[in-house]
């Protein structure tokens, strides 16, 4: 009896792993991709990093770009790697990476992989004064960025406290205003051809081709002028910066994802501050906003429009100028 | 395959956590099965995020330790209230629980920032560190040594605590010691596990064995072999599939619960 019992856990066990076995095994072999060692394999944190990047590469022979698996839901800074990512970081050469803490990851794979070159596209932006002479956008932007480094400094404090990564004081979605994304993707090519000098020249060329194209392609429906000096709120605060591109102000951000627990108090405060300042539009992404939104167009006479952030699902390289489109063109619809 | 998967430090360091924490959950498990007190261990993981958020408030910048001593304190206080027979002892973990887990939702949502807690309700066994892993090593020492000295006590206090009491065994003390070492175990494997399924990995295994076991030293080598095998097992399928740790041991841990109880019913 007692050899049966023993025998059918054995069985139990083995059967268990035998399954589990073959099904990983299938599994692996119908999704592997394997990278040829000898190619440049250059990694990139999230969708507007990994359209730039793909764009200042363009057919390099021996360069592959790579994205790291991307959150189907909410919110970028939170998310953690796959293994699937580690193991893929482990053959990369380079991390291109958007920076200013978007990615909350970062500091585990520096000390995971300490010989793994890391660009990042924000302290690009925000340290080389080249940048600044040669493609730096608005006032309006410039000051939010100092503030930001100051706010960044202060939040640096708090880190080292509380062991934290995430802080909302500092808004590293640059992608979202068109001409600082044109600069991250001057960093991208300037690092990329530092580190693969042999392709420094293909690099440039397609970085300057891709910044053309980001200026005469995009079209923002004459909003810059349209909405210049207007007074807009804002459902999450990658839309700040689409509202700075457009020479608006934002007078109230709210920062909606699915973890977001809204109190009564800030809701009435978004409202109240919507009507006091005469906001005639609201910015907001349509999975967190809804909700909200519905309610500033039953409360106020503003109007919600519902944009694309670009940093869930999968694009191609060509959708940043398609979203930014899209975008403005919602915009100028709801006017 | 196996030697690319071990050439990577993450899964080492994971793999050592897993071969530590996963015995620990089958040893006690059983005596939480067998003291029906699976209802408390849920409710001690839901307290974590109280324990975080007292951290939070106090200043305290390494959370675990301000969820180690909330742990303790609330696993005492339940007892307590529990002891006094005022309610059932559902009803007040239940109380407690409830309370506890609105408590620190409440503080840590405040200003929108719980999206900064969210990672502990499903845990990444991934990013666990060596010194945390010496913390498990401390741990697992802590853990045996009480068994080693307190199993038999325990037994006969789970079996009839008047009985137990008639043979000189404190009754008091060993509950609450043994409530003090399920919190020590929430707490400092709470990051790695998850909220979500810490329970299920401290009952599942020691429910398999109890389905099919004769005896009580069955019982716990059982459920320790079905601990360390789900575990094991359930890190290397997540490692080659990419899907979650946590959630794949307790699949596995729920396929051999299942097997068992369709075997142990047949007997």
């Amino acid at each position: 009896m007692r050899k049966r019992k023993f025998l059918f856990v054995l069985l139990l066990l083995l059967s268990i792993t035998v399954v589990s076995t073959c099904s990983t095994f299938f599994y692996v072999k119908l999704n592997n991709v394997d990278y040829r060692t000898d190619e440049f394999l250059v990694m990139t944190s999230c969708n507007p990093i990994y359209i730039a990047t793909t764009n200042v590469v363009g057919d390099t022979d021996g360069v592959t770009v790579q994205n790291l698996s991307q959150p189907t839901t909410g919110c970028l800074h939170d998310y953690t790697l796959t293994t699937e990512d580690m193991k893929n970081l482990s053959k990369a050469d380079v991390l291109v990476v958007n920076g200013g803490g978007m990615e909350g990851y970062l500091e585990d794979v520096m000390e995971a992989y300490p010989e793994l070159t890391i660009i990042d596209t924000y302290e690009c932006l925000e340290h080389d004064s080249s940048y600044y002479d040669l493609h730096f956008v608005e006032e309006n932007d410039e000051e939010i960025l100092e503030d930001e480094h100051l706010e960044e400094e202060h939040t640096e404090e708090e880190h080292s406290e509380d062991g934290h990564h995430h802080d909302h004081e500092q808004n590293s979605h640059i992608w979202m205003d068109s001409e600082m994304f044109a600069v991250q993707v001057q960093a991208i090519a300037d690092g990329l051809s530092e580190l693969d000098a042999s392709n420094a020249s293909s690099y440039e060329k397609n970085a300057s081709d891709y910044i053309d194209a980001l200026n005469t392609k995009i079209d923002k429906q004459e909003l810059d002028q349209k909405l210049s000096g207007d007074n807009v709120a804002v459902l999450h605060e990658a839309f700040e910066y689409t509202a700075l591109s457009l020479g608006a102000n934002v007078v109230a951000t709210l920062d909606l994802d699915e973890e977001r627990q809204v109190s009564a108090g800030e809701v009435s405060q978004l409202i109240d501050s919507i009507r006091d300042n005469n906001v005639r539009i609201v910015f907001a992404e349509y999975d967190y906003g809804k909700s909200v939104g519905d309610l500033i167009e039953e409360q106020t006479d503003a109007k919600v429009v519902y944009l694309e952030t670009l940093v869930h699902g999968s694009y191609g390289a060509s959708d940043y100028v398609t979203t930014m489109n899209d975008n403005y063109l919602k915009i100028s619809n709801s006017l | 395959m196996f030697s690319e998967m071990f050439s990577y430090a993450f899964m080492i360091r994971a793999t050592i956590a897993i071969v530590l924490i996963s015995p620990l959950f089958g040893m006690v498990g059983t005596m939480i099965v067998q003291k029906r007190m699976a209802y408390f261990s849920d409710a001690l993981g839901h307290s974590a995020l109280t324990g975080i958020a007292a951290g939070v408030i106090m200043g305290i910048g390494n959370t675990t330790i301000s969820m180690v001593l909330f742990g303790i304190c609330f696993a005492l206080l339940l007892n307590y209230i529990s002891r006094k027979g005022l309610s059932s002892s559902d009803t007040l973990i239940s109380v407690f629980a409830s309370c506890a887990t609105a408590l620190g939702l409440a503080i840590l949502s405040r200003g929108g920032s719980f999206s900064n807690y969210s990672a502990i309700l499903v845990g990444d066994i991934l990013s666990i560190t060596v010194s945390e892993i010496i913390q498990l090593v401390v741990l697992f020492g802590v853990i045996l040594i009480f068994w080693c000295y307190s199993i038999n006590r325990l037994t006969a206090i789970s079996i009839h605590a008047t009985l137990a009491k008639s043979r000189s065994i404190s009754v008091r003390v060993m509950e609450d010691a043994f409530a003090i070492l399920i919190a020590l175990l929430v707490m400092l494997s709470i990051k790695w596990v998850g909220i979500l399924l810490i329970n299920a990995l401290l009952i599942l295994p020691a429910a398999s064995s109890r389905n099919i076991s004769e005896n009580f030293r069955e019982y716990t080598y059982l459920a320790i072999l079905f601990s360390v095998f789900s575990g094991v097992l359930g890190l290397f399928v997540s490692y080659f599939t990419d899907m979650a740790t946590g959630p794949m041991i307790v699949i596995i841990a729920s396929v051999i619960y299942f097997a068992t109880y369709v075997y142990g019913k047949d007997r």
